[in-house]
């Protein structure tokens, strides 16, 4: 657990934001910050570790947001109990999606496309089904108590998405340092290679993908808690698979930190942009996209990457 | 050596004494300059301006700008002394969570109101997030009934919802059946996929049955659509009566053009809520696939003047005069209404003044304002009709500008 401490700190350092604040922006931004740092953390579980490219976390994140919703509306459980399901229902969704796929060894791009047709299949089944509520959405009752997982305040929303991301930073690092780390690295690296060392790829990868779907499960749910309304298009739309994998690119996939970091990056820019182009409508989703390019383009490892680069070539290391 | 520059110094001093003496002069008038100014009244404007629904979104914004410029023209908030009403603008980009950080952000800037925020899912979830602060909010068109029946005792609705639309809309649709010898019977229902094409169709597939019709097709379909053929080639096989589109613009045009290409001619088509089927965009643009369509929706009162005074202001600006102009515009003063009443920009009193509200300045085929659980109970919608390419209402009776054509004519 050699990153443990640095995550302790993390959480630490986090911790007082609602006390050192009144600002309801700030504590939104920050909030939305930890949320997409989470469903990166959790894309980067499969597409970062195990180096499997998902285009469709929204069938996870999507899944965790209607069960939790599901639960609570049409059979009335408690939000906990419903928060405890979606995590489940999303690793359910998520052995689906990883057993039709790795099962018959889709790789690359075929894999990206499997898992973008599934979250749009489920996006088509929730805009059908009577249970989903069809294209009307589902829509929780307002009522703030902790028994319903609704907070009266910011601060309590703030701090539950703070307790998701540090799990999902502490899921991460416990991966990473495990043997279960080292050999989702050997099949990112050259999944043959891995398998004449005798890794069970199929076994590996499953692993990963589960615990990926869990985590982006539990990020939908809390969305539902915080937004307390869902239509397909919010929970499984493209957008959201998008919002998955841009943090991790942005932020470096080789990283535990990556997700964070360009969560954190591609928040920002959204609202420096907004606030630089002022009234000038749409002029701010042109300044990000632009930055967003040039990203890509010069840092392809990401911002921790360009970080590493610049270490090494102080080292005099190349390569 | 060092008397000159003394010298020097005190003669700088004695200049920054003058200028000093001015300034201090003109800081003491400025408390009665300041009275005659009284502080700006903030109201979030916060619309989607950005993203698939930036045309709608957009409209609304220029139609609430144009009611605050008319206000602060006419002399803004006359029981805060004349205060000016200031937008402050914010852009959903067509996300709940969008507008959600927007409302913190209006909050923070001192928002009295919100105006906001044209789709239903988005009116949710700002409505909530304003909730929070206690900030009055307005939504200016968002038509699902859930907004309004959560409990928030911030939210306001002036213009009707679904329930109601689609109500009149099956009552003027038998009148009009009956009216004519009863020659239709089938109908085919197109809506857009989200809260208020789904909530609408739902709401009409429970009711045409028991009105004596039958619906023998629902199609769904995504947004955006590029591609309507397969949706219109089922409905020339089904062959019903009546084609009712529930959609946003985009949709609606290219659905009226593929029926028309196909040769989809129904007796009628009868749109609830549609998107394009009242609007002069659509019957300036298109006018051989907008005639005889017939609408259910927002509609102004033609027989007011300020009516037609903002068409004509809003086409001076190069808009075209759709609901959501009219919409936000009365929206915003609704709201400048119940800030006169409260006489404070105080939220809570705004609140209070908007619950209590009686506004017949409006010109709306509303009536008096009467809020109930925050929906405007005198909220109606009116039936149009596209004929001689322009658009004329056919119901109410009390207002209509023409008789209503149909079945309509085979072209």
């Amino acid at each position: 657990m050699r990153s443990l401490p640095a995550i302790g700190f993390f959480a630490l350092a986090a911790l007082p934001l609602p006390w050192l604040t009144s600002s309801g922006t700030v504590l939104n931004l920050a909030t939305m910050v930890l949320l997409f740092a989470t469903l990166g953390q959790a894309w980067n579980l499969l597409g970062g570790m195990a180096g499997q490219f998902s285009f469709g976390h929204a069938a996870f994140f999507g899944t965790g947001a209607y069960a939790t919703a599901i639960a609570q509306i049409r059979f009335g459980l408690d939000a906990w109990s419903g928060f405890a399901l979606a995590i489940l229902a999303a690793v359910a969704m998520g052995a689906l999606v990883g057993f039709a796929s790795f099962r018959f060894r889709l790789r690359g791009s075929y894999f990206a496309l499997v898992t973008l047709a599934f979250a749009e299949v489920a996006r088509i089944l929730a805009n059908s089904l009577e249970i989903t509520g069809a294209g009307v959405g589902l829509l929780l009752p307002l009522a703030p108590g902790l028994d319903r997982l609704q907070f009266a305040d910011k601060a309590g929303y703030y701090w539950f998405a703070l307790v998701l991301c540090t799990g999902g930073l502490v899921l991460a690092s416990l991966v990473r340092e495990s043997r279960l780390g080292a050999r989702l690295a050997a099949v990112r690296e050259n999944e043959e290679a891995a398998r004449a060392l005798g890794v069970d790829a199929f076994a590996v990868k499953m692993q990963a993908i589960l615990l990926s779907a869990g985590l982006a499960g539990a990020v939908g749910a809390f969305y539902t808690q915080l937004f307390l309304y869902l239509d397909p298009h919010i929970a499984f739309g493209p957008q959201v698979s998008v919002e998955a994998l841009l943090g991790p690119i942005v932020g470096g996939t080789a990283s535990l930190w990556g997700p964070v970091l360009g969560a954190a990056v591609l928040q920002l820019l959204g609202e420096a942009s907004r606030a630089l182009t002022g009234g000038a409508t749409g002029a701010n989703l042109v300044a990000y996209g632009i930055v967003l390019v040039l990203i890509v383009r010069f840092f392809p490892d990401g911002i921790i990457g360009m970080g590493r680069a610049r270490a090494a070539d102080a080292r005099g290391v190349t390569g | 050596m060092n008397r000159p520059a003394i010298f020097s110094r005190s003669s700088l001093s004695r200049r920054h004494l003058l200028a000093g003496t001015a300034f201090g002069a003109a800081a003491l008038a400025a408390p009665a300059i300041l009275r005659a100014q009284p502080a700006p009244v903030k109201i979030g404007l916060l619309h989607p301006v950005t993203g698939f629904l930036a045309f709608s979104g957009q409209q609304c914004r220029e139609g609430a700008l144009l009611a605050i410029e008319a206000i602060n023209a006419a002399g803004g908030i006359k029981s805060l002394g004349g205060a000016k009403l200031e937008p402050v603008l914010g852009d959903a980009q067509s996300k709940p969570e969008v507008g959600a950080a927007e409302v913190e952000k209006m909050n923070e800037a001192g928002v009295a109101a919100i105006v906001g925020a044209y789709a239903s899912a988005i009116s949710l979830a700002t409505t909530q997030s304003a909730a929070r602060y206690g900030i009055p909010h307005i939504v200016d068109v968002g038509v699902s009934d859930q907004i309004v029946q959560r409990g928030l005792t911030n939210t306001f609705r002036f213009c009707p919802g679904y329930g109601v639309i689609a109500k009149i809309a099956i009552d003027n649709l038998v009148a009009l059946n009956d009216a004519a010898g009863k020659p239709a019977r089938t109908v085919a229902i197109v809506h857009e996929e989200s809260l208020f094409g789904t909530g609408t169709a739902q709401l009409l597939q429970k009711e045409l049955p028991a009105r004596g019709f039958e619906v023998v097709e629902v199609a769904k379909h995504a947004n955006p659509t590029r591609d309507f053929t397969n949706v219109v080639l089922k409905l020339k096989a089904l062959a019903p009566d009546i084609v009712i589109p529930a959609n946003y613009y985009n949709e609606y045009v290219l659905l009226a053009r593929t029926m028309r290409q196909q040769g989809v001619r129904p007796k009628a088509i009868y749109s609830v809520l549609g998107g394009a089927a009242s609007s002069f965009k659509f019957v300036k643009e298109f006018p051989d696939d907008a005639a005889y369509i017939m609408d259910c929706n927002h509609w102004y009162d033609p027989r007011k003047a300020e009516a037609l005074e903002l068409r004509r202001k809003a086409e001076a600006k190069g808009l075209y005069y759709t609901y959501e102009v009219f919409l936000a515009h009365e929206a915003v003063r609704l709201l400048a209404d119940a800030l006169e009443r409260a006489g404070s920009a105080s939220r809570e009193r705004i609140v209070e003044a908007l619950a209590t509200s009686s506004w017949d300045g409006h010109f709306m085929p509303y009536g008096p304002t009467r809020f109930v659980n925050g929906q405007n109970e005198g909220a109606r919608p009116v039936n149009t009709q596209v004929l001689n390419g322009t658009i004329e209402v056919i119901f109410p009776a009390e207002f209509a500008s023409a008789r209503p054509v149909f079945p309509m004519p085979r072209a």
